[in-house]
């Protein structure tokens, strides 16, 4: 009985692992699918992180001084690198206008005629900034840091001194606040960047590859073929996974040694095992959305729409570009169900933070629990669509 | 070019579409339904953020001073701890991203005229996040040291408050915000989601275009056939182009008059730099179409190539100002960048053709160019 139950399972998982090695010959011999896997994880994942940058970074500033006296210019100096760039002088407030509608200045201050002598007198003056906002981010940050650098003056004026050395003050009320960043505390943008990056590529490539490649079968009329051999649904779909799954688990393997942790040094905390195992885990279940697609859809081309449907929200709306606490409540609710958000929250949970599986509850949770239910309706429908 | 020719294979092309309902109402609902998701979800301000509170002191003083915290709008209070380890804890797990730890004897320092502690401790996970964070915990604390200042002076100086008030906040900064003057993430990213959609929608319906027929064996009618290289590609292009097209003039009705963008500028300029922008995005995609050898490959080579970038190197959550000369080369590449320009001039700064030639010019070209090498990729001969 033994012997006739292990027989079946070895022949059962001999007739899967034929199916994978079709689905790893039919990937390799695409040439350009193959070096486009590769880039998705390498090369775009250090460009995404060697060059996009979320902080204010040398904003194109135009001084407007009609007062031209030691305070105007003490405070303008005051705005420079690395968040502003002073660009110099604006004769007139209609340049600066003109200048910021062409998008060569980001911000403008205008000093009035009598800033230096109100400073000196003690009595209080303003400044005039003018910030193009156009991209919100950017100009709130501007603003911020045109806030502090602008309290900081006064403070130092109201105490008399040069410069606001904490330890110097003595003999005032007055707040002295320490902030440290955890995590990341050089605020580095890069190991942001480049792990959202990759975590965003891994999950198209998840969900895009065995969908196509079970539409394919389906369009070409292959599929009919896998049915009537003796195999069964299981054992048709999970090939797929399997192939697809560990082409796109040793991209993400080249692209957390190589870029990642290589070339960013982004320190891994938590272990690594740890990180490709829930990897592995939230690859196998975006699979299922996949393949839940290739049961929809007819054909590639529907396919390829029906992904753009998924993926763009999952991808944008997970957390990894927007701050998922500005949300409204029903967003938050759809981001609560998309499975990247629990994957990235694990991935900078391990990587970053060094939590272990204990802490990590809530997010495999999410992967699993949302995950399982989709690969099994996939399942589901598969089978049932070829009875 | 002959046009009865052209018309007769984008008829054809017509007819394909129109028989496959799933695929033509899908090229109509993903843009429209995607800028829904995006114009509400796509939100980059910074508010609500959750974090705690360590009172190490527990005076009123103190609690006064959490309170200023607790009220902030930009602030939700997720409660007191009481150990470093349940802050990190908080913070580790992503409840708080922001722990406030007051120091011992805190009244009791500031009652004395000396400085007191505080301590930040920020989830630095997300850069962004926390320096936006960081300027509003600063701007709190600068704010409450005025106050002090000022008291202090009327206290001991025997200034009268209103010159104390003055003395202790010389200089006031007064913003304008230029071009979108609520500091409303939902203008400036409703506009530029027509630029990032039309990036990522259309590729996807063109990519499929020629290699399907090549997949399929279909394209051999077309080799056979006395239609021209240009003709097949520009009767392939014609449906997909207007559906793009159509496309683009619901998304701009929504961004107006759903998220209330405000459309200042000059309206031909930006349907003329729009037909030009759809024509890039659809081109993409049928030049990848043309250029490879399997539908798999032509989407995942359109999904690496237009559905990242389209978000990430178009200026929608970073202005390519700040980026550094890789990422810059990258966003050169892709016409977003161009069209993302002339969105910005039409809508948020209400100026015309002087300012955006340049970049349809650019816009102009890249279409041409990408045409160009399509056609010069595309043979009717097959390769022996």
């Amino acid at each position: 009985m033994n012997k006739v139950l292990r027989r079946r399972a070895r022949l059962w998982l001999r007739r899967a692992w034929a199916l994978t090695v079709k689905e790893y010959i039919q990937l390799f011999r695409d040439t350009i699918l193959v070096v486009f896997i590769a880039y998705a994880f390498t090369l775009d994942v250090y460009v995404a992180g060697v060059g996009v940058n979320w902080q204010l970074n040398n904003a194109e500033l135009g001084v407007h001084d009609a007062d031209k006296s030691t305070a105007s210019r003490e405070v303008a100096g005051r705005f420079r690198a690395p968040f502003f760039k002073n660009l110099g002088s604006v004769d007139a407030p209609e340049t600066g206008i003109r200048l910021l509608d062409e998008g060569r200045l980001m911000v403008v201050l205008d000093f009035p005629p009598d800033f230096g002598a109100d400073v000196l007198r003690g009595r209080q003056t303003s400044v005039q900034m003018q910030v193009d906002t156009a991209n919100s981010a950017i100009g709130s940050l501007a603003t911020s840091y045109a806030e502090q650098i602008v309290g900081r003056y006064g403070l130092e004026r109201a105490l008399g001194v040069q410069e606001l050395d904490v330890d110097k003050i003595h003999g005032v009320p007055f707040l002295i606040d320490e902030t440290r960043a955890w995590y990341n505390q050089n605020q580095e943008d890069s190991w942001f960047m480049a792990l959202a990056e990759l975590i965003s590529n891994m999950t198209l490539l998840a969900i895009l590859l065995p969908a196509a490649a079970l539409a394919r079968e389906k369009e070409r009329g292959t599929v009919e073929q896998l049915m009537v051999s003796p195999l069964s649904p299981v054992q048709i779909l999970a090939p797929k996974i399997l192939a697809m799954g560990s082409v796109i688990l040793a991209g993400l393997a080249a692209g957390v040694l190589g870029v990642v942790v290589g070339l960013f040094h982004v320190p891994v905390r938590g272990s690594l095992l740890l990180f490709f195992g829930v990897s592995a885990l939230y690859i196998m279940f975006t699979a299922g959305i996949g393949l839940l697609i290739a049961t929809i859809a007819r054909n590639l081309a529907q396919v390829g729409m029906l992904t753009v449907l998924v993926f763009a929200p999952m991808i944008f709306l997970s957390g990894a570009w927007t701050p998922p606490e500005a949300m409204p409540s029903w967003m938050r609710f759809i981001m609560g169900c998309l499975p990247m958000h629990y994957m990235l929250d694990a991935a900078f949970g391990i990587l970053l933070k060094g939590l272990g599986p204990a802490g990590l509850w809530r997010e495999l949770l999410g992967i699993v629990g949302l995950g399982a239910p989709i690969l099994g309706l996939s399942l589901w429908r598969f089978s049932r669509q070829f009875k | 070019m002959n046009l009865i020719r052209v018309a007769a294979l984008a008829q054809k092309e017509w007819r394909e579409i129109l028989r496959d309902r799933l695929f033509f109402a899908l090229s109509f609902i993903v843009p429209a339904l995607l800028m829904l998701l995006f114009g509400y979800g796509l939100s980059l301000d910074v508010e609500n953020i959750p974090f705690a509170i360590q009172d190490l002191d527990r005076t009123p003083q103190s609690r006064d001073y959490a309170y200023r915290f607790i009220h902030s709008r930009y602030f939700r209070f997720q409660g007191y701890v009481t150990d470093e380890s349940q802050a990190g804890e908080l913070l580790s797990q992503g409840r708080a991203r922001a722990v406030i730890v007051i120091g011992q004897g805190f009244g009791r320092e500031l009652a004395a005229n000396r400085p007191a502690h505080v301590q930040t401790l920020l989830d630095g996970t997300f850069p962004y996040r926390t320096q936006v964070t960081k300027g509003y915990i600063t701007a709190i604390n600068t704010a409450l040291t005025r106050e002090l200042l000022a008291a202090y002076m009327v206290r001991e100086k025997g200034l009268s408050p209103a010159r104390a008030q003055d003395a202790v906040d010389p200089v006031r900064l007064e913003v304008r915000y230029l071009y979108n003057q609520g500091l409303k993430s939902s203008w400036g990213v409703a506009s530029k989601l027509i630029m990032a959609l039309l990036l990522m929608c259309p590729p996807f319906l063109t990519a499929l275009g020629v290699v399907r027929e090549k997949e399929s064996g279909a394209i051999y009618n077309i080799y056979a056939s006395n239609a021209t290289r240009a003709e097949f590609l520009i009767g392939k292009l014609n449906p997909y182009f207007c559906i793009a097209f159509i496309n683009a003039l619901v998304l701009w009705a929504m961004a107006c008059f759903l998220f209330g963008a405000p459309f200042k500028g000059s309206a031909t300029a930006f349907l003329f730099a729009t037909v030009l922008y759809v024509l890039c995005s659809t081109g993409i995609g049928l030049l990848i179409s043309v250029l490879v050898k399997s539908q798999i490959a032509a989407m995942i080579v359109t999904a690496v190539v237009t559905a990242m970038p389209s978000m990430l190197y178009s200026g929608l959550l970073t202005p390519v100002s700040s980026m550094n000369w890789t990422a810059r080369g990258v966003a050169a590449v892709f016409p977003a960048m161009y069209y993302g320009r002339i969105i910005e001039f039409c809508f948020l700064k209400g100026l015309g053709w002087a300012y955006v030639w340049g970049d349809m010019l650019i816009l102009a070209g890249y279409g041409a160019a990408l045409f160009a090498v399509g056609y010069s990729m595309f043979h009717k001969r097959v390769a022996a």
